[in-house]
């Protein structure tokens, strides 16, 4: 199951630097969705004992038991935590590819390129 | 009392803002009181200094480093306190007669003041730590004293110059000063006293056998010549000459200059009579003497003229801490003495000079000796003292470093080349005083002296000259005073306690004859200066110019880097991260992660879990092939499904719950951004670039999965997973252990988080809002119904609605946006 995740995980990562490279604004924003998707999965993969099936991460209420075998919280929780600031991110890139678009008139990085030159 | 002789100087340091007060000259003199106190208060420890142990104090701050403000008080370190001291109450006085007229004179006493702090910091300082934080203050200080007159280019340059060669030579002081640290806790010496000058000293001989000991000299000679502007580190000395001239007169003769020679007298004792040390020394110093003196008597500038002398001086001194010996220590600071006598005087003078007839060109000079008869005696006896003339005190000192050189113990050639520098100096250094006074004072006036009405100045400046200059004749007839108050200072040079008595006349003998005989060939060919002068006989390589190509290289080089990897495109940088991550991930995995992957787990595939992860991939590969803009969002949507499913195959519910929610939410967005764009997507780059992304995309990808496999099954580390199951029931009071994982354990990240939020919709906000004022023409009050009505009411809106759930299920939500 490891392989067919890796695969997948290498997938993204390739995906995302291959549109980060383009020259259009919109597939750079595509390509920053794929890396966050990437580096989720990747820190899902890296839980205690990998991943799991069927044993989410919820203890007895009453007697605070813990089941064998149970998925690691942690990594779910830094992945939940980099899901939302992920979007937040998106969200302002979105809406700043819109400003920048509207402002210049082209979705080609180029020609937003020229304050950060030598 | 020495830390506090430091603090004080710093803290006195402000009132040199006093001196924008009327008069001014009178200000001056009231301030120089400051250093005066100083001069007093070392005075009173001659006795003790004389008699007994030098005077220890500490103040320990960490310890287990061996840094500790710690101070002490030997017979050099008080020759340097009281010239650095004495001087400095002259020069202050001096500054504000000569700098009557100067608005910046406050300003420019501040910095004299900051400046002998640090230059008594360094001279007291007991500790190498200590010692080096102040002479880097000495480096900045000294900075902003020749940078002094800013609106000129060739003040700042010369600022320029030497900030950069001090500070370089600073850095590599730092590190030899650090291995020598580090070599004498490797013979044993405890941790807390390992960079106290005593210990270290004490244990030099163990630590110049150590394989640290050559390069820890190598920086600390680094540190020292280009602080005592040694060849080839000569050249920002002149250049330092654009200070005003009580401050060239201060540092660059009498102080600032000296301290390397301080570092090598103080550190001689311990790890002095080595190979190494010996020979770089003579080498060095030797040269800078000869070199100096050589290109002195060629200069037409006065305070160019005293600056190579000054420059050669320093050589001298090196070549004597480097032959060594009873007779060198008591060289040295004979010469010290000496030297900082008669070059303040005829610095102070040269200052005069140019401050009655507004030049320092000997060659605009002339017949001063009508017009300025009191300056003209002072520069005749500071003159005669470093030519060496009998009864003088540069007499007495030139005969000792002669009898170094002959009486030294170093191999063969030698104290041959010591006294080949000594003599070459001692000849030039008549011709350099002959050009200086001839030109200035003798023949006849110059047109543009006559113009301006020429005199002596007034008593106020003409007595801080004097009194050094009356100094260097009248010491010679307390010899045995003068010794005594030596004798310490050259013991602690030595290494060991003895007294000595230097004398004028001590018989026929071969120093005499050596010294005599450079009197009479100097004398000779100083009748010819003007000849020897014009002569072109060394091709002129100025070290400025070289050290100048060097700087605007390098700069070329940054510039013409910064251009290539600078290029103001995203894509650039994107490579060269990832060229970067190939470099310092890639090649290290393939040499040493390989052997750790491993493809085939025993574990089951179910034909769901295929499917769903397998449309993983087939969605990036539909998002980078999509031709419009429209099938994009689509494949990059399934991805996301796709992935909020694999968090539920895999035991993440919360995950897949946020997951979901977000993916709607970006989908949204997508197509409200698309829908403003052209529907179609344009291929910007040319076929053979995408291949070559393609290629290193797919390089990326799969280092990422072979990362992936070779990490899954590591065990490096204790998991953390137990303890949070363990910990959510009863620490945390909630049986959902992801949600008690974010709201109790780590409920900063949470903060952390929701702040992210809150700062990209306040920036979403701003954007969208301002291009409404924008386009809005008329000033509307109706401007807020902007294009994302939901977004921002929508994060606000849930965090509130949510805010007071308190069930694990709430606080799952609750940290969703």
């Amino acid at each position: 199951m490891i392989f067919l995740l890796s695969i997948a995980i290498g997938s993204l990562f390739a995906g995302a630097i291959f549109l980060m490279l383009r020259r259009s604004v919109i597939k750079l924003i595509l390509g920053l969705i794929l890396l966050a998707h990437g580096a989720h999965l990747l820190m899902f993969t890296m839980g205690d004992g990998g991943v799991r099936r069927g044993a989410p991460p919820i203890v007895d209420y009453e007697t605070g038991a813990v089941a064998p075998g149970t998925a690691d919280p942690l990594v779910q929780a830094l992945i939940l935590t980099a899901i939302v600031i992920s979007f937040g991110i998106t969200a302002f890139i979105i809406a700043l590819a819109y400003r920048a678009t509207q402002a210049v008139k082209s979705d080609d990085l180029d020609d937003m390129a020229t304050t950060d030159r030598l | 009392m020495l830390l506090s002789m430091v603090l004080f100087a710093f803290a006195t340091s402000p009132l040199g803002l006093l001196a924008r007060r009327e008069p001014r000259a009178l200000v001056g003199w009231g301030l120089a009181l400051l250093p005066f106190a100083l001069f007093v208060v070392l005075c009173t420890q001659i006795p003790t200094v004389v008699g007994g142990p030098p005077i220890v104090e500490t103040l320990s701050w960490v310890p287990a480093l061996g840094l500790e403000l710690r101070f002490s008080l030997d017979g050099l370190s008080l020759l340097f306190g009281l010239i650095i001291t004495g001087i400095g109450t002259l020069i202050v006085g001096y500054a504000g007669a000569y700098m009557e007229k100067d608005i910046g004179l406050g300003r420019f006493l501040v910095y004299m003041f900051l400046f002998m702090g640090a230059m008594l910091g360094v001279v007291l300082a007991g500790n190498v730590l200590t010692m080096f934080v102040f002479w880097e203050l000495t480096s900045v200080t000294s900075y902003l004293l020749i940078g002094y007159k800013h609106d000129y280019p060739d003040a700042r340059r010369g600022a320029q110059h030497s900030l950069l060669v001090t500070g370089f030579g600073g850095l590599a002081l730092l590190v030899g000063l650090l291995m020598l640290g580090a070599a004498a806790q490797q013979v044993g010496v405890p941790a807390d006293q390992a960079y106290n000058f005593d210990t270290m000293l004490a244990a030099g001989s163990q630590i110049a056998q150590t394989s640290l000991y050559g390069p820890a000299m190598a920086f600390v000679f680094l540190g020292a010549f280009t602080k005592s502007a040694q060849f080839p580190f000569h050249f920002w000395l002149p250049g330092a000459m654009q200070a005003p001239t009580p401050a060239s007169a201060f540092l660059h003769s009498a102080t600032m200059v000296k301290a390397g020679v301080y570092l090598l007298a103080r550190m001689a004792p311990g790890f002095g009579d080595t190979p190494i040390w010996n020979y770089t020394l003579v080498a060095v110093g030797g040269f800078t003497f000869a070199f100096g003196a050589f290109v002195a008597f060629r200069q037409y500038d006065i305070k160019a003229l005293l600056a190579y002398t000054t420059l050669s001086q320093l050589g001298g001194l090196v070549l004597m801490i480097g032959l060594g010996g009873k007779y060198g220590a008591e060289a040295l600071v004979t010469l010290i003495l000496a030297h900082a006598l008669y070059k303040s005087a005829l610095f102070m003078t040269a200052g005069i000079i140019d401050h009655e007839t507004g030049t320092r060109d000997l060659n605009r000079l002339g017949e001063l000796r009508r017009l300025m008869p009191r300056t003209m005696v002072i520069v005749g006896i500071a003159l005669l003292s470093q030519m060496g003339i009998p009864i003088m005190l540069g007499f007495v000192a030139k005969e000792w470093a002669l009898k170094a050189a002959l009486e030294s113990n170093l191999a063969a050639p030698w104290p041959m080349v010591g006294l080949a520098a000594i003599m070459v100096a001692a000849i030039c250094y008549i011709i350099a005083a002959w050009r200086f006074f001839k030109n200035a004072f003798l023949g006849t006036a110059h047109p543009d002296v006559l113009q301006r009405n020429v005199h002596d100045p007034k008593l106020a400046m003409l007595i801080s000259p004097a009194i050094p200059a009356l100094l260097s004749i009248l010491l010679p007839f307390a010899l045995p005073l003068v010794s005594t108050f030596l004798s310490p200072a050259a013991s602690a040079v030595y290494g060991q306690s003895f007294t000595f008595d230097l004398y004028l006349y001590g018989g026929i003998n071969q120093a005499l004859l050596l010294s005599l005989g450079a009197i009479v060939i100097g004398g000779a060919l100083a009748t010819q200066e003007r000849r020897l002068a014009s002569q072109r006989i060394i091709a002129s390589i100025s070290g400025a110019q070289l050290f100048d190509r060097l700087i605007e290289g390098m700069l070329a080089v940054a510039t013409g880097m910064t251009r290539q990897i600078q290029s103001g495109r995203l894509r650039t940088y994107v490579l060269y991260t990832v060229l970067a991550f190939f470099v310092f991930v890639g090649i290290p995995f393939i040499f040493y992660g390989l052997g750790d992957v491993r493809t085939i787990q025993n574990d089951t595939f179910y034909f769901y879990e295929v499917v769903v992860i397998g449309l993983i991939p087939v969605g990036v590969i539909a998002t980078i092939t999509a031709r419009s803009r429209l099938g994009a969002i689509i494949a990059v949507s399934m991805v996301g499904a796709m992935m909020a499913l694999v968090f539920v195959l895999f035991s993440a519910a919360d995950l897949a719950l946020t997951q979901l929610l977000i993916e709607v939410l970006s989908t949204v967005f997508l197509l409200f951004l698309f829908s403003v764009m052209p529907a179609r997507f344009r291929n910007f780059s040319p076929t053979w670039v995408r291949w070559r992304d393609a290629v290193i995309a797919v390089c990326f990808g799969v280092l990422m999965s072979g990362l992936v496999l070779a990490s899954v099954s590591t065990t490096l580390f204790q998991p953390l997973a137990p303890y949070y199951l363990e910990q959510s029931v009863p620490g945390g009071k909630g049986a959902n252990v992801v949600n008690v994982i974010l709201v109790d354990f780590r409920s900063l990240d949470t903060l952390g988080e929701i702040v992210v939020l809150f700062v990209a919709v306040l920036a979403i906000f701003g954007l969208l809002r301002f291009r409404k004022q924008r386009n809005d023409v008329r000033p509307s009050g109706r401007t807020l119904q902007t294009i994302l009505p939901g977004e921002a009411g929508f994060l606000t809106g849930n965090a509130a609605h949510e805010g007071d759930s308190s069930t694990p299920v709430g606080k799952a939500k609750e940290n969703m946006p």
